[in-house]
């Protein structure tokens, strides 16, 4: 009847946070923080998870624990668990990301 | 010159604006956005009901890692709060994370109104009635809510003598 000549997969993602938004800078952590926006820095920009799961802009919560080494938002321990890059920024910088073009 | 305190001010006026608290307004200076003016409303059914208290929060390049300075510029008659109008608040202080905002801020103050921590008197003749004659505190509050009115009414009449001129 038919035969199969093409098949593609589609990938969505997005962080495993329980809130997307960074609470420090209030922008959403797929996005840069506003320091690096302003300067331009949008690729450098990484997102950190705490033992307690909450995350945020590595920048942010690396500026706050140099004060107050607790997570801003449950006042526990501050412990990093994880950091990470941020895959689609990466992509798009480096030109791999066209939209509907096959990478 | 844009700073990411001055951003993070500019996100925190939005969020006002769409999503505004109950009871409670702010906005930045026309000219300065690190020093803003607000108003909190007394609460329903407390001794504050119905005034409308003025004050000033001075933030710094280091917001929100650090907490801005507020103080009442309307008299206020309040157990943790010092004859400057300068608030005694542990979020203000120690206890400061930098996930607050200006809604936050305004909203905890707000409710300090009706609970004050008598623990950690900044007027401590308010701390005193508060204890120890719940009727005199009463009466003295209910002094300053109606000296918040005037207040209004003093500059609303100076905006109206500018028009004229």
């Amino acid at each position: 009847m038919f035969t199969l000549k093409k098949w593609n997969a589609v990938a969505m993602w997005s962080w495993d946070v329980e809130c997307d938004t960074c609470a420090i800078c209030r922008v959403q952590v797929m996005d840069a923080c506003l320091r690096c926006q302003g300067e331009n820095k949008q690729d450098d920009c990484v997102v950190i998870w705490g033992e307690c799961n909450h995350s945020f802009h590595n920048c942010c919560m690396s500026l706050w624990v140099k004060q107050n080494n607790r997570c801003p938002l449950c006042q526990q321990e501050w412990s990093t668990q994880a950091k990470g890059v941020n895959f689609t920024r990466l992509l798009i910088s480096e030109g791999r990301w066209a939209g509907e073009q096959e990478v | 010159m844009s700073t990411p305190a001055r951003r993070r001010l500019m996100r925190d006026f939005k969020r006002l604006q769409q999503d505004p608290p109950a009871g409670v307004s702010a906005a930045p200076t026309e000219n300065n956005i690190m020093i803003w003016n607000a108003v909190i409303f007394g609460p329903h059914d407390t001794p504050f009901e119905d005034g409308t208290f003025k004050l000033t929060l001075e933030f710094t390049e280091e917001y929100p890692n650090k907490p801005p300075t507020v103080k009442f510029v309307s008299k206020m008659f309040h157990p943790n709060v010092y004859a400057d109008g300068g608030i005694c608040l542990d979020i203000l202080q120690n206890r400061w994370s930098p996930t607050y905002d200006v809604a936050a801020i305004l909203t905890s103050i707000q409710s300090l109104l009706d609970e004050p921590n008598p623990n950690s008197p900044a007027n401590s003749l308010a701390a005193q009635l508060y204890q120890e004659n719940r009727r005199e505190y009463e009466k003295r509050v209910a002094a300053i809510v109606e000296q918040s009115w005037l207040n209004f009414q003093d500059e609303d009449e100076g905006e109206d003598m500018k028009k004229d001129t």
